[in-house]
């Protein structure tokens, strides 16, 4: 059976020391600067291989399914 | 940031087979507008929030989840088969 996604990329931010309840403070409320239709923009990170991954690599080839973690499993 | 090595193990782990990345330099997490910084006592963090992105072929960004709504990858992977439909057969 045929793939149907064609590339995942996972993006661990985890951050270590993250607090549970940031009660204290002001906390910003996030929003996501980009919307669909727009072109991504370029990146280039390192992965699991040390290997450098860029997203422009992918124009023409591959659909690009991207998943940022906030404290990801890997206890880094 | 989870470095690397961190993912490397992870991915051996749960046997993923596609890349992990890491955004050691936060530059990407920057430029998606995923980053986002918070005052805690009186000292700024910085972490990502959650999100699945889905960029097509052509680089457009075709679909975007973020914050809780995101913790469940159904919906994106919807709308990859949609997108996956969609293509012309090679």
């Amino acid at each position: 059976m045929k793939r149907k996604i064609a590339l995942g990329l996972l993006v661990a931010a985890a951050v270590s020391a993250l607090p549970a309840a940031p009660h204290a403070g002001k906390s910003e409320v996030a929003k996501m600067t980009l919307k669909v239709g727009d072109t991504a923009p370029d990146f280039t990170l390192l992965s699991d291989q040390w290997k450098t991954v860029k997203l422009s690599d992918y124009r023409g080839k591959k659909n690009v399914f991207l998943a940022v973690y906030v404290l990801a499993f890997t206890g880094g | 940031m989870d470095s690397p090595a961190a993912n490397s193990a992870f991915a051996k782990q749960i046997g993923i087979k596609f890349p992990l990345l890491s955004d050691m330099n936060k530059k990407m997490l920057k430029s998606y507008g995923i980053l986002k910084g918070y005052d805690v006592h009186e000292e700024t963090f910085e972490w990502a929030l959650r999100a699945n992105i889905i960029i097509d072929k052509q680089g457009i960004i075709q679909f975007i989840e973020e914050g809780d709504s995101a913790v469940d990858p159904n919906t994106a992977l919807t709308m990859c088969t949609t997108l996956h439909k969609k293509e012309p057969a090679n």
